[in-house]
C-alpha cells in the first residue's frame, strides 16, 4: 500500500501530523511503538479508588525498583498510571559515568499526550532570539511572527485554559476561562505584584477544559489526568488529534510497530519511506511513502536519524540536547489562611513568568531566563508521618486540612552545548536489535547560576507574601526531571551547522521533516509542547505546500 | 491453611510465599507475586497480631474505624515485604549499629522483628502480654524517641508512615474519617474552613506533597 505520508510517532506532535496531513488531503499512516491504548475503553484504573488497588495507589515498591527505577521518578507515576510507562528494564539506554539522564517514557498510542503536565506556553522573542542575542547555539531561523498564527490554531483546537496577562514574554494565547487561584495564591500575587511590578504570579496555563467543545467535556477537576481521561477534558492524542484525523478517512494507524530507519535512496537524496520491526510478528517490514514525518519524541526521533545514517552532513546531528534545569526553589508555610479552603481538585497550578534577562541583562553569572511553576496547597493525612503523636488526639488532628504552604519550582532555560549530545552505543543493543542510545548530559555553570538566583528571588518573593520559608534548594535534579529534553537535531540557517530549516524539514534529505522536541535550537524556559506542536502544524502546511507544487 | 481467616497464616503451611500472603492478607495474589520475600523471614501470626493492635493504637477506633479494625495491620505487612516507604534499604550499620542485629538476608532491616524487640524492651514483657495502658506507653515511648529534636530516620516513622497509608487509603479511612470524590465536577477556589471540617483523602496534591 501506497501512502502520501508516513508520521513515526502518535504522540503530542505525531497527533498534530496525522491530523494535519490527513485533513491537508493525504494518505497517512501513523507508525506507533507501542500498545493501542483506546480512548475511554482502556483506562483502566481511571475510577479505581485506592482500596481498590493492590498496593493503595503507591504501586509496588520491589517492582519499581527492578522494572521502572527511572519511570518511577516521574512526578506522575504511581500504581494507576504505571501502565502508560516504560519499563526500564526493557528499554534501556546509557549514560556516561557520573552523568545521570532521567529519560521519562510513554511508549504506547498516544506517547507522552496521556502523562504529560499539560502546561501549554507561548514562547516570545526573547526565547527566539536568545541565540543570537548572546552566541550561544546557532540563531532560531525564526521569530515570534512565523509561529504565532499556529500558535493560535493550536489553541483553538485543543482548549488551553489560561488568563491573558499581556506579558510580552509570556504572550496570552486563545484561551478559555482560566480556573481561578486559590487564597493563598491570590494573596500572593498582590503582594509580589506589590514589591515587583514586572513580577507577574497567574493560573497555570492548561490544556484541561474550562468549557466544552467537540464532544469532550470540560475539566472535572479531578487532577488523575495521567490516567487517562475518559471526559476528554484533557488534550491528548486519543481526545483530540486522533479522532479529527480518523474522521478524515485517510489514516491508517499501525501499533506495536518500532521504525529501526529512514529508507533513503543516495541517489536522488530522497526518503523512501521506513523500515520497522512489527514487535508481535517478528518480523521487519518496510513502507514507502513521499513524505517521512519523525514524531518519535525528541530522542527517538535522534535515535532514528542516527541508526539510518542520513541528515547529517552538517555533523550535529545528536548534539546540543537540552532540558529544563529544575529544582525546588522555596516552599514556606503561609499562615494567616486557617479559616480558608477550597473544594475540587485543579488540574495545573500557577506560574511566575520570566522577570529576568529581559530588557536588562540582570541575570547574575547567565543570560537566559527562569520563571517559576507551583501553587498553594492545605496538607492532609501525609502530613502525620512528619509528626510526633499516636492516639486519639493524632487521629483528631489528621482529621482537619492540615497549614496551608506554598512552593515555587524554577525551571531555568538551559544552554545549547556541543558536548551534550546522543550517540549511539553499538556495543548495547535493545530488545529490537538496534543500538541503545547514550546520554551525554549535564547542566552547566550557567544553569547553576540561575537556579542560584531562583531560589534566593523565591524566598523573597514568599517572605514578602508573608510566608515563613522552610527549604529551597538551588541545585539542579538530574537531567530530563523537568520531561522537557529537546534538541539534537536542531533548526538553523545554514546547512553546514544545523540540521533542520525553519520548515522543520531536513536540509539534506527535502522530503524528512523532524517537528517534535528534536527541532528547538534552544530552551527558553516554558513548557515546549504547545511550540512543538505549532511547528508541526506549521511544517505540514509547509510541506503540504512544497508537494502540491511539485517541489517534493 | 485453616488458621488463613483468623489470625494469618500458620508459618509450617508456607508454602511459595507470595499465594499464602496473598490469602493472609486478604488481598489478590498477583499484588504479591513477584515479592522477594524468604519464607522463613515472613511475619508469622503473632507479628501479624501485633502489627494490627499497634495500628490501633496509632489510629484508633473512634466514632470510625481504627487503623487494625481497617486491616492497617495487615498493609503493614505486605507494604514491608514490598519495600514500600523505603523500607527493604539498606540498614547503615555504621550510623545505626543497634539496628544490625534486626537485618534480613538482603541487609534491609526487619522492621516487624525489630518492633516486637522495641516494644518488649519499653514495656518490659511481651508486647502482647501488656495491657491496654501499658502498650499504649510503650509505644508513645517509642514514637517519642522517634520524633524527638534532631531525629531525622527511625524505623518507627517508616512504620508509623505505613499504617497511616494503610489507613488513610482505606475505604472507611479515606471515606469515612476523611471525605473522598473521585469526581469533584467543580473548582471552588475559596471556601470558609470551619473547625470539625474533614480533609479530603482525594486532594491527590495534598496527598503528594502535603
Amino acid at each position: 500500500m501506497e501512502f502520501d505520508a508516513i508520521v513515526v510517532g502518535s504522540g503530542i506532535t505525531g497527533g498534530w501530523a496525522a491530523k494535519e496531513l490527513t485533513e491537508a488531503g493525504l494518505k497517512v499512516l501513523m507508525i506507533e511503538r507501542g500498545r493501542e491504548i483506546r480512548h475511554q475503553q482502556d483506562y483502566v484504573t481511571e475510577t479505581k479508588a485506592p482500596w481498590e488497588m493492590p498496593f493503595r495507589g503507591e504501586g509496588d515498591a520491589e517492582l519499581y525498583a527492578r522494572d521502572y527505577p527511572v519511570q518511577m521518578l516521574n512526578r506522575h507515576f504511581n500504581e494507576y498510571t504505571e501502565g502508560h510507562f516504560v519499563n526500564d528494564a526493557q528499554n534501556p539506554y546509557v549514560t556516561p559515568g557520573g552523568k545521570d539522564f532521567t529519560w521519562f517514557r510513554s511508549y504506547q498510542l498516544g506517547g507522552r499526550s496521556l502523562t504529560w503536565g499539560r502546561q501549554t506556553y507561548r514562547w516570545s522573542d526573547y526565547d527566539f532570539d536568545a541565540n543570537r542575542r548572546d552566541g550561544f547555539g546557532t540563531d532560531w531561523p525564526i521569530r515570534y511572527g512565523d509561529i504565532a498564527p499556529w500558535y493560535d490554531k493550536v489553541e483553538d483546537f485543543i482548549g488551553v485554559s489560561g488568563a491573558a496577562e499581556g506579558l510580552a514574554q509570556l504572550p496570552d494565547g486563545r484561551f478559555q476561562p482560566p480556573m481561578a487561584l486559590n487564597a493563598v495564591e491570590q494573596h500572593t500575587r498582590e503582594a509580589i505584584r506589590q514589591r515587583w511590578p514586572e513580577r507577574c504570579l497567574t493560573i497555570g496555563r492548561t490544556a484541561n477544559l474550562t468549557q466544552e467543545k467537540e464532544g469532550r467535556s470540560k475539566c472535572q477537576h479531578r487532577s488523575i489526568c495521567a490516567r487517562g481521561c475518559s471526559f476528554g477534558a484533557y488534550f491528548s492524542t486519543q481526545s483530540s488529534t486522533l479522532p479529527a484525523a480518523q474522521k478524515t478517512g485517510r489514516l491508517t494507524v499501525v501499533t506495536d510497530a518500532v521504525v529501526e530507519a529512514v529508507e533513503h535512496d543516495p541517489v536522488t537524496g530522497r526518503a523512501t519511506g521506513v523500515r520497522y520491526l512489527d514487535v508481535k510478528a517478528r518480523t521487519r517490514r518496510t513502507v514507502t511513502a513521499r513524505l517521512v514525518f519523525l514524531n518519535a519524541g525528541a530522542f527517538n526521533s535522534v535515535h532514528i536519524l542516527l541508526n539510518s545514517g542520513i541528515a547529517n552532513s552538517s555533523g550535529v546531528l545528536g548534539t546540543h540536547i537540552m532540558d529544563h534545569a529544575n529544582t525546588l526553589s522555596a516552599m514556606a508555610l503561609m499562615p494567616g489562611f486557617e479559616d480558608r479552603t477550597s473544594f475540587g481538585n485543579r488540574p495545573t497550578g500557577v506560574i511566575v513568568a520570566r522577570y529576568r534577562n529581559m530588557e536588562m541583562m540582570d541575570g547574575a553569572g547567565h543570560t537566559r531566563g527562569f520563571s517559576f511553576q507551583g501553587g498553594a496547597l492545605q496538607s492532609t493525612w501525609t502530613a502525620g508521618k512528619r509528626e510526633a503523636g499516636i492516639g486519639g488526639d493524632y487521629k483528631a488532628k489528621l482529621r482537619s486540612p492540615g497549614m496551608w504552604r506554598m512552593v515555587l519550582v524554577g525551571f531555568a532555560e538551559c544552554l545549547p552545548r556541543a558536548t551534550n549530545r546522543l550517540t549511539l552505543d553499538r556495543g548495547r543493543k535493545d530488545a529490537s536489535g538496534l543500538p541503545v542510545l547514550n546520554i551525554d548530559f549535564e547542566f552547566g555553570k550557567e544553569e547553576r547560576a540561575a537556579l542560584a538566583q531562583a531560589k534566593a528571588d523565591a524566598g523573597e518573593m514568599l517572605t514578602a507574601a508573608g510566608g515563613k520559608v522552610i527549604m529551597g534548594f538551588d541545585r539542579p535534579g538530574a537531567g530530563g526531571t523537568a520531561i522537557h529534553e529537546m534538541g539534537g537535531a536542531r533548526m538553523g540557517h545554514d546547512p553546514r551547522t544545523s540540521v533542520l530549516n525553519k520548515w522543520s524539514q531536513a536540509h539534506d534529505v527535502p522530503n524528512l521533516f523532524v517537528t517534535d522536541g528534536a527541532q528547538m535550537s534552544s530552551s527558553a524556559c516554558q513548557n515546549p509542547s504547545l511550540t512543538y506542536m505549532a511547528l508541526t502544524a506549521r511544517a505540514c502546511d509547509a510541506a503540504v505546500s512544497m508537494l502540491r507544487e511539485g517541489k517534493l | 491453611m485453616a488458621e488463613a481467616g483468623g489470625k494469618g497464616w500458620n508459618r509450617r503451611d508456607f508454602v511459595g510465599g507470595a499465594a499464602l500472603l496473598a490469602l493472609a492478607l486478604g488481598i489478590p495474589a498477583a499484588a504479591v507475586k513477584l515479592s522477594r520475600l524468604d519464607p522463613h523471614e515472613a511475619p508469622g501470626p503473632r507479628q501479624i497480631e501485633l502489627l494490627r493492635e499497634v495500628s490501633q493504637l496509632v489510629i484508633p477506633r473512634t466514632d470510625t474505624p481504627g487503623a487494625g479494625d481497617v486491616g492497617a495491620g495487615e498493609f503493614v505487612a505486605l507494604a514491608l515485604a514490598h519495600g514500600l516507604e523505603g523500607s527493604r534499604a539498606r540498614v547503615n550499620v555504621h550510623k545505626f549499629p543497634e539496628l544490625a542485629a534486626w537485618r534480613r538476608s538482603d541487609h534491609s532491616l526487619d522492621h516487624v522483628a525489630w518492633l516486637e524487640h522495641e516494644l518488649e524492651r519499653r514495656g518490659g514483657m511481651a508486647f502482647l502480654a501488656l495491657d491496654g495502658p501499658a502498650r499504649a506507653a510503650a509505644l508513645g515511648a517509642l514514637d517519642a524517641d522517634a520524633y524527638a529534636e534532631g531525629v531525622r530516620e527511625h524505623p518507627w516513622r517508616t512504620v508509623k508512615g505505613l499504617i497511616l497509608t494503610g489507613y488513610y487509603t482505606s475505604q472507611a479511612g479515606g471515606s469515612q474519617e476523611l471525605r473522598f470524590e473521585l469526581v469533584p465536577g467543580r473548582w471552588d477556589p475559596d471556601l470558609p474552613l470551619k473547625p470539625g471540617d474533614r480533609a479530603w483523602s482525594s486532594d491527590w496534591t495534598a496527598v503528594d506533597f502535603g
